[in-house]
């Protein structure tokens, strides 16, 4: 989840984000570098220290194409690299299904034992002392940490989303349609997101919370919630 | 070619137009009626205009032209200016110098930005319930400590900035 007045991003819990961050990283300063240019010659002109009256300009108009050609090719390539990346053939150990509802989520671990269940949020009201406003759920999507989990996404009514911002997750659940998103959990921990595509009264209120818990412990809750 | 002599068509009409517009307000001395007759313009990129800014000459800088045409260092300093004045509408000074319009956009900004300010402070006021009680002192200590406790963000965020070993956080 995100730290108070938090304006980057969480920490990356899995490679394809620490990827992305990466990628922010060098696409932000690319955007930085041209917008402090274009801010200097905004201010050289307003303040009366440039002007210019040529009226035939083929040298200047050549760089000023191909040099805005070459930027935009190294934004291209490692934003095409990423894409790639992310639709590796990757053999997962878990598929599960995120069904969107309105105003919940469902999800369905049917690898090997029919384990189906609901994913509410927490009420206000109901916090425990501590707890995360609108970001807790009653039942938790556990995963094992460090395996490729596949997860089919889609909903039952409107439109939804499904979206773990720590993992660089986040996919539309579309009625009729299933989507399918993956990601390997880089370390153990609990990491929040919220429904991301606006399905009505309560969008706000329908967060997703993924656990992931090494192998043993993952088995023992499966166990336990099939039962 | 093409190019060029699309210019020629296009690019004079649009910088006499550009010129007209500086031209205006010189009551009877030169007007911007037709766009493709020579103009008048004070433009520090156009430094010799295409025409002298007064046109019809009175008598006396009739005369004053006359004397023109002899050495000019028996014109006096006076005669000089009202030659320049004959020829230009503005000095450089006067065409280059500023106006007070930016202490007029300043104050409008700020005065905007002020009401803004009311509008918001009466809203906090008058219209707003209680905030949640997660906001409570008590609640956000008790979660800053979860948030350590479940090391979120362990990497670069805020658990990256509290000390596990003195739990204190790091200097």
């Amino acid at each position: 989840m995100a730290n108070h007045m938090q304006f980057g991003f969480q920490d990356a819990s899995s490679p394809i984000m620490e990827e992305l961050m990466k990628f922010h990283d060098h696409a932000l300063m690319t955007a930085l570098a041209i917008c402090s240019l274009v801010l200097y010659l905004l201010t050289a002109m307003l303040t009366e220290k440039l002007s210019s009256n040529t009226v035939n300009a083929q040298e200047i108009e050549l760089v000023w194409t191909i040099l805005p050609a070459a930027v935009l090719i190294m934004l291209a390539l490692p934003s095409l690299q990423i894409l790639y990346m992310m639709d590796e053939i990757n053999e997962p150990d878990l598929t599960l299904k995120a069904i969107g509802h309105q105003w919940y989520w469902s999800y369905e671990y049917t690898d090997f034992k029919d384990l189906l269940f609901d994913s509410y949020m927490t009420p206000t009201a109901d916090l425990p002392l501590g707890h995360f406003r609108l970001l807790e759920v009653d039942h938790r999507v556990v995963v094992p940490m460090e395996s490729p989990v596949r997860v089919i996404v889609t909903a039952d009514d409107v439109l939804h989303s499904w979206a773990v911002p720590s993992l660089g997750v986040k996919t539309d659940a579309i009625p009729g349609r299933l989507n399918q998103t993956s990601f390997t959990v880089s370390r153990p921990g609990v990491f929040y997101g919220q429904c991301s595509e606006i399905c009505g009264a309560n969008h706000s209120f329908m967060p997703i919370v993924v656990e992931s818990v090494p192998l043993a412990n993952f088995e023992s809750w499966s166990s336990l919630m099939s039962s | 070619m093409l190019a060029s002599r699309v210019f020629s068509l296009v690019g004079r009409r649009s910088i006499s137009t550009s010129l007209c517009l500086r031209a205006h307000g010189h009551a009877g001395v030169v007007k911007a009626e037709e766009y493709t007759l020579p103009s008048y313009v004070d433009r520090r990129d156009v430094p010799l205009p295409e025409v002298a800014f007064v046109r019809d000459l009175s008598a006396q800088q009739k005369a004053l032209k006359e004397k023109e045409k002899a050495s000019w260092s028996a014109l006096s300093a006076e005669e000089k200016v009202e030659l320049y004045r004959i020829k230009f509408n503005e000095t450089y000074a006067e065409m280059n110098k500023g106006t007070n319009e930016w202490k007029t956009i300043l104050g409008g900004v700020l005065f905007f930005l002020g009401v803004t300010g009311i509008i918001l402070i009466w809203q906090k006021h008058f219209m707003y319930g209680a905030i949640p009680h997660t906001f409570s002192e008590e609640w956000v200590s008790a979660q800053t400590k979860r948030m350590l406790d479940m090391r979120v963000n362990p990497l670069e965020g805020i658990s990256a900035q509290w000390d596990f070993d003195k739990n204190e956080w790091k200097k």
